[in-house]
């Protein structure tokens, strides 16, 4: 049976981009996705309100928020986890959140058994990273996240075709090492909201019935990463 | 007007919501102290208190709704601090504000925590007789505000350097005391006659309003290495806290009064954290009362940043419809 179409936001503020993406019960989903800086708590909700007017519907009428949870710009990501908490909270409706990671790896063609590595550039000299395998259309984690040296990228990826997201500051010197690794072909070539759309509706979906624990925003740096423990996925 | 307001203070270190009838019906005041999580530094790490902003921002909006008996329907407008403060923790109480307002289709009003300040006495004395001169001796600020009417204010002295409040508690450290230091300097000042060490002034025999703490403090920090204490003939520490403290008061109060002789005005207010000492309320009350000026303080609870004077501020914003957009930026600054 076809699962009932639903009403749903998602809000990714975790980069100096603004990525968004509505569904509209059985509509076709629409995005925007703007480049914001440091402007995002500006023009969030200016963005938002658009979004929603332009496939007629008002927030009242949503049924699920997905977030962006990080990791990446500490304020961008607490940003839209307010805001996105904050529209939950207010109408009641379950919020899910999906990691950055997750929907890096997203950006890659999903053919099936078809491996990808997802990397983000920390702040100094190391990146987050994961494996990703796509099976029947979903994208499934293949290991937590690890904070790694260039060099111990480059060894644990091999082969695998990397997305690789680079936000300000990305060290230059990180040139050569990166461009030594294989790219994924790519069905986006930016964070889409849709993605976050497409993850968080699948989540919903496979676990409908809840509950939906409030979602914690991922701080992955240095030694908090090295107290963090994710959960095995 | 019995309109209900929310209102968000996350400027610093506390996450506070308030919820108000009217202008003066504190219906809920909640406010939750960050001082815990930021202990082992001796001082307030930002990037920790946005995190803790955002961690318990939501299940506070929640209990003050309950205790205040209403839902978020019941809301007419919503307010939140905008500057001045730490940017990361203001935007995370500048987002849940925007967000409610757009969701419930609310007016937001953007309000300056400084300005804040002076209405938690509006809140428990009523309405003040303008023109007033407020001290606000808040943890970063230490500033003096010609006010002429809600909303026509000046500041007329601020502090060149540390504020009082950073002073007093950089002073209680170098004694070993924790942060804050303000209620054990306090504490200490009220059993202890100065000793007789007579501390610097600071800028009080100039002709300016401004403040300035941080000679004191390298005074304090000085004689804290030069002196044995509690040894036999040596300084014990009770007297000279008091002695500092004392320096702290007379600086306060002469250029606060100074400040009120100079612009004509027969009342004065003190706010902001160190405004919850008891030394310096009693400083103040002997000093105003033989000066013949008039002398409005709130209670404790209200001296420390809370979200009840940032609603009784909205409140006379909303009245007079000065509403902000849902484009409001926040400040780290203090604009003024």
């Amino acid at each position: 049976m076809t699962p009932s179409p639903i009403s749903v936001l998602a809000i990714d503020t975790t980069s100096e981009f603004l990525s968004l993406a509505v569904r509209a019960g059985d509509r076709p989903a629409a995005s925007r996705y703007l480049l914001c800086g440091n402007g995002t708590s500006r023009v969030l909700f200016r963005e938002i309100d658009a979004l929603l007017a332009e496939v007629g519907i008002a927030p009242a009428g949503l049924e699920l928020l997905l977030v962006a949870v990080g990791p990446g710009s500490f304020t961008g990501t607490r940003i839209g986890m307010a805001a996105a908490a904050t529209f939950a909270q207010v109408t009641g409706r379950p919020l899910i959140g999906v990691d950055t990671l997750h929907l890096l790896a997203a950006q890659s063609f999903s053919n099936d058994g078809s491996r990808v590595h997802a990397v983000l550039n920390c702040v100094r000299d190391e990146v987050y990273h994961a494996p990703y395998v796509w099976r029947d259309g979903q994208l499934e984690a293949e290991a937590p996240i690890a904070l790694s040296t260039i060099p111990e990228l480059a060894a644990a990826v091999g082969d695998t075709p990397v997305v690789l997201r680079r936000f300000p500051p990305a060290p230059p010197e990180w040139d050569d090492d990166l461009a030594r690794l294989k790219r994924a072909e790519l069905r986006s070539s930016h964070p889409d909201g849709l993605l976050l759309l497409e993850a968080g509706i699948a989540r919903f979906r496979s676990n409908r019935a809840g509950p939906f624990p409030r979602p914690e925003p991922i701080y992955l740096k240095s030694e908090a990463f090295r107290k963090w423990s994710p959960a095995a996925p | 007007m019995n309109t209900l307001g929310l209102a968000i203070d996350t400027t610093f270190d506390d996450t506070s919501v308030a919820i108000l009838r009217g202008r003066r019906e504190v219906l809920a005041n909640l406010t939750l102290s960050q001082f815990a999580d930021h202990a082992e530094f001796g001082g307030v790490v930002p990037e920790r208190a946005s995190r803790k902003h955002l961690q318990v921002i939501h299940p506070l909006m929640e209990r003050a709704l309950a205790e205040a008996g209403i839902g978020f329907s019941s809301l007419d407008w919503v307010a939140v601090s905008n500057q001045p403060g730490l940017l990361g923790s203001i935007l995370v109480g500048m987002t849940v504000a925007k967000s409610l307002a757009y969701l419930l289709r609310l007016p937001l009003i953007g309000i300056n925590h400084i300005e804040a300040h002076p209405y938690a006495n509006f809140l428990v004395h009523g309405e003040l007789p303008f023109p007033l001169m407020h001290l606000v001796a808040a943890g970063g600020h230490t500033l003096l505000i010609h006010q002429e009417h809600h909303f026509q204010w000046k500041i007329v002295g601020r502090s060149v350097d540390d504020a009082a409040g950073e002073c007093v508690d950089k002073v209680a450290k170098m004694f070993g005391h924790p942060f804050p230091g303000g209620p054990v300097v306090d504490k200490l000042a009220l059993a202890h006659e100065p000793a007789p060490h007579r501390f610097p002034r600071p800028m009080l025999n100039g002709p300016g309003l401004d403040f300035s703490f941080s000679g004191l403090k390298t005074a304090m920090l000085y004689f804290r290495r030069d002196n044995d204490l509690g040894g036999s003939g040596g300084f014990q520490e009770g007297p000279v806290i008091a002695a500092f403290f004392e320096a702290v008061t007379d600086v306060l109060i002469t250029k606060t009064l100074r400040a009120a002789e100079k612009y004509g005005v027969a009342a004065v207010t003190v706010s902001g954290g160190l405004a919850a000492s008891i030394k310096l309320r009693h400083g103040f009350e002997a000093a105003c009362e033989n000066a013949g000026m008039t002398l409005y303080y709130p209670p404790p609870a209200l001296c420390t940043d809370n979200a009840a004077m940032v609603a009784c501020l909205a409140a006379y914003r909303h009245e007079a419809g000065r509403h902000d957009t849902l484009e409001l930026d926040g400040r780290a600054n203090l604009v003024g």
